[in-house]
């Protein structure tokens, strides 16, 4: 029996926005700081505004480069700790239109997964030289 | 108790929570035996010998033949994507042999007894008697993960081209598969889901379709542009991380 497949994509390349043309609002998840009318997402972190970059952290920010799609020009500025990517902002964005905005929702995605405690890991095949440095040797070795 | 052997070529790590520990060292040796039997890259395996065509005393073994029929099913399935026996190189049934063998390691733990345990063999993960949440490798960062999973007693395992190392090929056309990252398939065994996330794979972003339509299958997958892809259904753990549903 084949079951309907409702695949979700909800992001595309290098960090462009995908535009859903009047996607189901459910679907969508908004950026974390769009300037334009996007809700506030409460699972991304607290980073104080576009323009400020938080010394102490070594934080900084990319500004990534306009790119014109179908619906109007699209801008995006990503915020880094270190080499980890905290927060993805929305330069430009078409205002116009029923489409909705989307966050690389791997980013977003891995910034909530982060705090998660886990029993094990699942990815492809660890060769034993590898598993040394591997979030699962972690997990094996801290025991009960 | 928890226990970690390297075997295969990768670590095999048992966390058993109930039951008699003395399990663990017959799924062990079950695996090891799987190994000595299996393996292609032992000339004296079972797998080696048909390899060579060379004419078994009694035949093939039941568990072989079993292997090779489910090389064969996932080989009709996804047109050829996936085969054990790709051009130009040696039989290699080991895509399957993997999960089938560490599910029959987790029936033996069941069998003795024990309700609540986790084998993990090189990324590939078998359960009884979860909540159990399984981190799923993030495929650009390896001390991350992209989402969290919780089970009960599914199997998750996990196909991906990580910037360094393996490389899953298309059988139809012998070439590396590019545009995906990283899928993972939730099914009832891990005999399913490894076979059927590593024949997906093979399929590219194609596979990820074809891995949902698959019985009893969740996929949650990374194409090579970063877009996320899953299931309705896929247990994502604590509903705030899900993010985003639609019907199913």
């Amino acid at each position: 029996m084949k079951r309907a497949v409702p695949i979700l994509l909800l992001t595309i390349a290098g960090l462009v926005p995908l535009w859903r043309f009047e996607a189901e609002p459910e679907t969508v998840v908004a950026a974390p700081e769009a300037p334009a009318a996007a809700a506030p997402d409460t699972a991304a972190p607290d980073v104080s505004g576009t323009s400020q970059a938080p010394a102490a952290s070594g934080a900084q920010t990319v500004t990534g480069s306009l790119i014109s799609t179908k619906y109007g020009d699209v801008q995006v500025r990503l915020t880094y700790a270190g080499d980890q990517i905290t927060a993805v902002t929305m330069v430009k964005q078409p205002n116009s239109g029923p489409t909705k905005m989307a966050v690389p929702v791997l980013v977003r995605e891995t910034l909530d997964a982060q705090s998660a405690d886990v029993d094990t890991v699942s990815g492809a095949t660890t060769t034993s030289g590898a598993y040394v440095q591997s979030l699962q040797a972690a997990i094996d070795a801290k025991g009960d | 108790m928890r226990r970690v052997e390297h075997i295969m070529g990768f670590p095999i790590s048992v966390d058993l929570r109930n039951g008699d520990p003395a399990a663990v060292d017959r799924a062990f040796e079950w695996l090891r035996e799987v190994d000595a039997r299996f393996s292609p890259f032992r000339a004296d395996s079972e797998v080696s010998r048909l390899d060579r065509a060379e004419p078994a005393p009694n035949g093939l073994s039941p568990d072989l033949a079993h292997v090779l029929d489910l090389c064969d099913h996932y080989e009709r399935a996804t047109g050829g994507a996936f085969s054990a026996r790709i051009p130009g190189r040696g039989l290699d049934p080991c895509a399957v042999v993997k999960g089938w063998a560490v599910q029959r390691a987790a029936d033996l733990l069941a069998a003795a007894g024990s309700t609540s345990f986790v084998i993990n063999a090189g990324g590939d993960v078998a359960t009884s008697g979860g909540p159990w949440r399984v981190g799923v490798r993030h495929p650009l960062e390896a001390d991350r993960y992209c989402t969290v999973l919780e089970v009960t007693s599914e199997a998750v395992a996990t196909s991906a081209r990580y910037e360094r190392g393996n490389h899953i090929l298309d059988a139809r056309t012998g070439r590396p598969v590019t545009d995906l990252l990283s899928l993972t398939v939730v099914a009832p065994t891990l005999t399913v889901a490894d076979a059927t996330a590593t024949a997906a794979f093979a399929m590219g972003v194609a596979g990820i379709e074809w891995a949902a339509e698959q019985e009893g299958c969740e996929v949650f997958a990374v194409d090579a542009d970063h877009g996320v892809h899953r299931t309705a259904g896929l247990p994502v753990a604590g509903a705030s991380v899900a993010g985003a549903s639609v019907a199913g």
